[in-house]
């Protein structure tokens, strides 16, 4: 019971969390001077066009453009009724999108989903990469082992992600047949799901998952080498070996599960620079995720459809923070949630 | 080469003949593609979908091969907004040009042009829409008594082309299948107009849109589409359902040879065979002979990686000349493509325009001095440009024509284009730009240093490049150059409002102008020029937005358009060229860099009558356009 009143505190701090990133997102996003509407009215009063004049006037009014900054916040959000009573974010009401001309709902659609789908997969991939390397990078240190996972690691730290892509789009489509490009084969786009559309989305998923992980993947590899370096060198270790335990388990035994610690912890870290990584990782490799939608939006000042976006990239790390804090719980009994009161 | 009216005369005369060689040909064919349902009853069979006088290309005399219906042919585009390149790439248009840049009747059956300034429009009888309607004079009467003439839908009235000094034509609508423009004095670019890439379509499928129409829609019914689409006025949901151009409504009906099966946001969209298109060929077989086009919407980096992988059975959009090795390199490993390399037609790769009409007074002060604009032009080291970037294949020199056109001047091309920071730096003293920060800037009148933001539509690496090396010339005559890459719209609004200092974009489309060419472009008539958009809007609005040109060069570059259009003869009206074209080469308003560097167009292997030399150009043109799309075919019929 105590795990579930500590995840039920962590879900209350994550609201409270998302609430101040709404606001800075909706600041942020108005910043820069003008909008997409002032820019379009500018751009139609300059070539005398005044029926789009009056449209982009009447818009103005209907999405409450026209109000003081806090008045949208709080209609964006849905704390204060707007022209047609309380219509925001907490009533499900995502906002509409000028360039596109639709609503905002309409557009993102599909590419939640994917976008969850793309990163899963890439958090997945970094601990299945991550884990049995870097055990055996500790347990075989300073080996031919070691030299050659830290080397191909820090290649993929250092290479530069859209570069990756290409040079394995370029192989892979050589060599393996690989798709380029895409989260799954055009005809799919739109069907109901199928075991064909499941295995297409697979096999377009191969090339992003290795681009967007493989940084992260070689960072994670890195950190539970040193921790289980530190472990391996304690008398506990010693007095096992000296009794006679099978090393490998002994290892995953004991000094595994002391250096699992930052392991779990970084899920926190590790999904925010996944998903914002991605998001620009999405545009090169033209995936349908959320990122190109979001640089278009940004680009157009696409008030919105960008603070949607934004929204929804914060609450996926959000999410993923508290997945790792409950975790840590669950793992390591000396973290106790009470000890801050006490 | 024709100018003369009396020409366009004659063609017509032929192109009245034509149609009498269609009865003699053989039996028109029922495509596989709509068979089933022309046996379901779906549709009528093909005889009764053509035109009674449909347009017959002879393929064979303009060595072509005739072909068989089938296939699908991939392309791929960037951008959702791009599948209105099907509108481009269709070509079907009132008149329209073929290969010789020579315009010839292709949806009219044949057109009648007096002087300039009586223009009758003859329809193919039996004509039809792409949804069965028919295609008569009642769709040209409803556009312009109701589209064009209608104050809310178009509060400015009729398109400029349609003035000549202000005053409208007097069209009139005898029989279903003519229709007539008649203005008092001659308008000689009206058929040029009506061929464009980017056509100003003169009629509507009115059956369809008068659904939206306040005058003659149930009023009740009206409301309710009104408020369904979200939109204020029934105008504004005419507007959103009316886009012969966007093609983005796969209900509106078309004339072009495909027509648009996919609706919203898509990746894939799809586009079918018109049932209803105008054109077969001499064996009787409907155009186009592809049954599908696919695009696929694709991030602008993968398209060359995708052509690579053969991926697309015709591309050119996209691709650029740094792309050729990776596409000959995809040919060598056994790709099922082949590269050809056409010939671009605009005047420049890469030029900078320093805009004239900027809202900042000390910088509109400095750009418009021609002294500082010659010295940015003669600072750029041009061939170092072409050699780091084009492999020395283009030609490096200032904003003019081609070689092909008979215009062509080496001396233009060469005009403040040589290399020389020196002079470039006594041009800069000399207009009173004297002063240097400690950085070695040299400070404007108000003292701000000289740092000028030219804005790129961020599309193409070498335009960025190109500004890399141009940032360290300039640095060497104390102006720091300052890039900012944008997007294609965005950059357009930005210098349309004043707000950008400078831009960087391709030269005149059009730099292949013969005698009958407007010249228009190279006078202050539209806001796209880039050096003077506020003076465009001026001539576009007819004086409501904008500024009146208020430089005495660009006040005369008014006049010889004034003068070509008056002009009775070639003489007058390469004189006018010639000058303007001087014009342009002592004032400098766009600082060319190069020109001609080479268009990579892939092309599937199995694909027929794609021409191995052509022209990649925008208008006149329409890129694939004036080669036809519709008369490629896949050998065998499948691709």
């Amino acid at each position: 019971m105590e795990i579930l009143r500590y995840a039920v505190y962590r879900f209350g701090t994550m609201l409270l969390t998302l609430l101040v990133v709404s606001v800075m997102v909706f600041a942020i996003i108005n910043l820069p001077p003008g909008d997409y509407l002032s820019n379009q009215i500018a751009e139609l009063r300059a070539s005398g066009q005044s029926a789009g004049v009056a449209k982009a006037e009447f818009l103005r009014s209907e999405y409450s453009l026209d109000r003081p900054l806090y008045q949208q916040y709080l209609i964006w959000v849905g704390f204060m009724p707007g022209p047609h009573g309380f219509s925001g974010l907490i009533q499900g009401n995502y906002g509409w999108s000028f360039e596109f001309d639709q609503p905002v709902a309409d557009i993102v659609g599909d590419t939640l989903w994917l976008t969850v789908l793309v990163n899963l997969a890439a958090v997945l991939f970094v601990y299945l990469v991550a884990l049995p390397l870097g055990v055996i990078a500790a347990a075989r240190s300073r080996t031919w082992v070691d030299y050659t996972s830290a080397f191909v690691g820090y290649l993929g730290l250092a290479t530069p992600n859209f570069l990756l892509a290409l040079i394995l789009f370029y192989y892979g489509h050589k060599y393996f047949d690989l798709p380029i490009g895409g989260l799954m084969d055009p005809i799919y786009e739109g069907e109901p799901m199928s075991w064909d559309k499941v295995k297409s989305i697979l096999i377009h998923l191969i090339v992003p998952t290795f681009v967007i992980g493989t940084s992260g993947a070689a960072a994670m590899m890195q950190r539970l080498r040193a921790n289980l370096l530190d472990e391996l060198g304690k008398p506990y270790v010693e007095t096992a070996v000296a009794k006679g335990m099978a090393p490998a388990r002994m290892l995953t035994k004991y000094p595994l599960r002391m250096a699992f610690n930052p392991f779990v912890a970084d899920i926190g870290n590790l999904l925010p620079s996944m998903v914002s990584g991605s998001v620009l990782v999405s545009v090169v490799l033209g995936l349908q995720t959320i990122g190109p939608t979001l640089l278009t939006a940004l680009k157009t000042q696409d008030l919105f459809l960008s603070a949607f976006v934004l929204m929804f990239v914060a609450l996926l790390t959000l999410i993923g923070t508290m997945i790792s804090d409950v975790l840590l719980v669950l793992l390591d009994p000396r973290i106790r949630y009470e000890g801050r009161e006490t | 080469m024709f100018k003369t009216p009396k020409f366009i005369f004659a063609l017509s005369i032929t192109a009245l003949f034509t149609p009498l060689a269609a009865f003699a040909s053989p039996p028109v064919q029922e495509s596989d593609f709509w068979r089933a349902e022309v046996e379901a009853g779906n549709l009528p069979p093909v005889a009764d979908r053509i035109p009674d006088v449909p347009l017959t290309v002879d393929l064979t005399a303009r060595g072509r091969t005739p072909g068989v219906q089938g296939g699908t042919l991939n392309t791929m585009i960037t951008r959702s907004k791009d599948i209105r390149q099907m509108v481009v790439y269709g070509y079907a248009r009132l008149v329209g040009y073929d290969a010789d840049y020579e315009l010839r009747p292709d949806l009219l059956m044949s057109f009648e042009n007096q002087d300039n300034r009586r223009f009758t429009l003859n329809l193919r009888p039996g004509h039809r829409w792409s949804n069965g309607a028919p295609f008569t004079s009642d769709d040209f009467k409803y556009w312009w008594d109701d589209v064009a003439n209608n104050e809310l839908l178009n509060p400015t009235g009729p398109p400029d082309f349609l003035r000549v000094e202000g005053e409208l034509p007097t069209v009139s609508f005898p029989d279903p299948q003519t229709v007539i423009y008649e203005w008092s004095k001659p308008n000689p670019n009206f058929l040029q107009s009506l061929a464009q890439a980017r056509p100003p379509f003169i009629f509507r499928p009115a059956e369809f849109l008068k659904k939206y129409h306040i005058a003659y829609a149930d009023p009740d019914d009206l409301a309710f589409e009104v408020n369904d689409a979200r939109v204020k006025s029934w105008a504004a949901l005419h507007n959103k359902r009316d886009n012969m151009y966007k093609f983005d409504n796969h209900e509106l009906p078309t004339l072009q040879p495909w027509i648009n099966s996919t609706s919203g946001k898509k990746i894939r969209h799809l586009f079918v065979r018109n049932p209803y298109y105008h054109r077969i060929d001499e064996n009787g077989v409907q155009l186009p002979y592809i049954d599908v086009i696919e695009m696929e919407i694709v991030s602008g980096g993968l398209v060359a990686a995708k052509s690579n992988a053969g991926e697309a059975d015709l591309q050119a959009r996209g691709l650029g000349f740094r792309d050729i090795a990776i596409l000959r390199k995809g040919e060598a490993d056994g790709g099922n493509y082949e590269t050809y390399l056409w010939g671009t037609g605009t005047a420049s790769q890469i030029a900078i325009f320093p805009n004239l009409n900027v809202n900042d007074d000390v910088w509109r002060g400095v750009l418009r001095d021609v002294r500082v604009r010659r010295a940015l032009s003669l600072a750029i080291n041009r061939d170092s440009i072409n050699k780091a970037l084009y492999f020395k294949l283009a030609k490096p020199g200032a904003m003019t024509v081609l070689e092909p056109s008979p215009f062509f001047d080496p001396e233009l091309r060469e005009a403040w284009a040589s290399w020389d920071p020196d002079m470039a730096n006594e041009l800069l003293d000399a207009a009173g730009l004297d002063q240097k920060d400690g950085y070695g800037i040299r400070k404007l009148p108000d003292g701000r240093p000289m740092e000028l933001v030219i804005e790129t539509a961020g599309e193409r690496q070498e335009v960025e490049n190109a500004m890399q090396i141009i940032t360290d010339d300039w640095r060497e005559i104390g102006v720091k150059l300052v890039m900012r890459p944008l997007d294609r719209d965005i950059l357009r609004n930005r210098v349309f409002s004043g707000t950008s200092m400078a831009s960087v974009w391709y030269g005149w489309d059009n730099g292949l102008p013969r005698p009958y060419t407007s010249p228009a472009y190279l006078a202050p008539t539209d806001q796209v020029f880039l050096a003077w958009p506020k003076w465009g809007q001026f001539h576009q609005t007819s004086g409501e937005a904008g500024e009146a040109p208020d430089m005495p060069e660009a006040q005369r570059l008014m006049e010889l358009v004034k003068n070509w259009e008056a002009a009775a003869s070639d003489t007058e009206r390469t004189a006018a060229w010639t000058e303007m074209l001087k014009i342009h080469a002592d004032q400098v308003y766009g600082i060319g860099i190069l020109a001609g560097a080479p268009q990579p167009v892939v092309v599937n292997k199995s694909l027929r009558n794609v021409p191995v030399k052509g022209i990649w150009a925008w208008d006149p043109g329409a890129h694939f356009g004036i080669h036809r799309p519709d008369e490629f075919f896949f050998e065998g019929g499948d691709g």
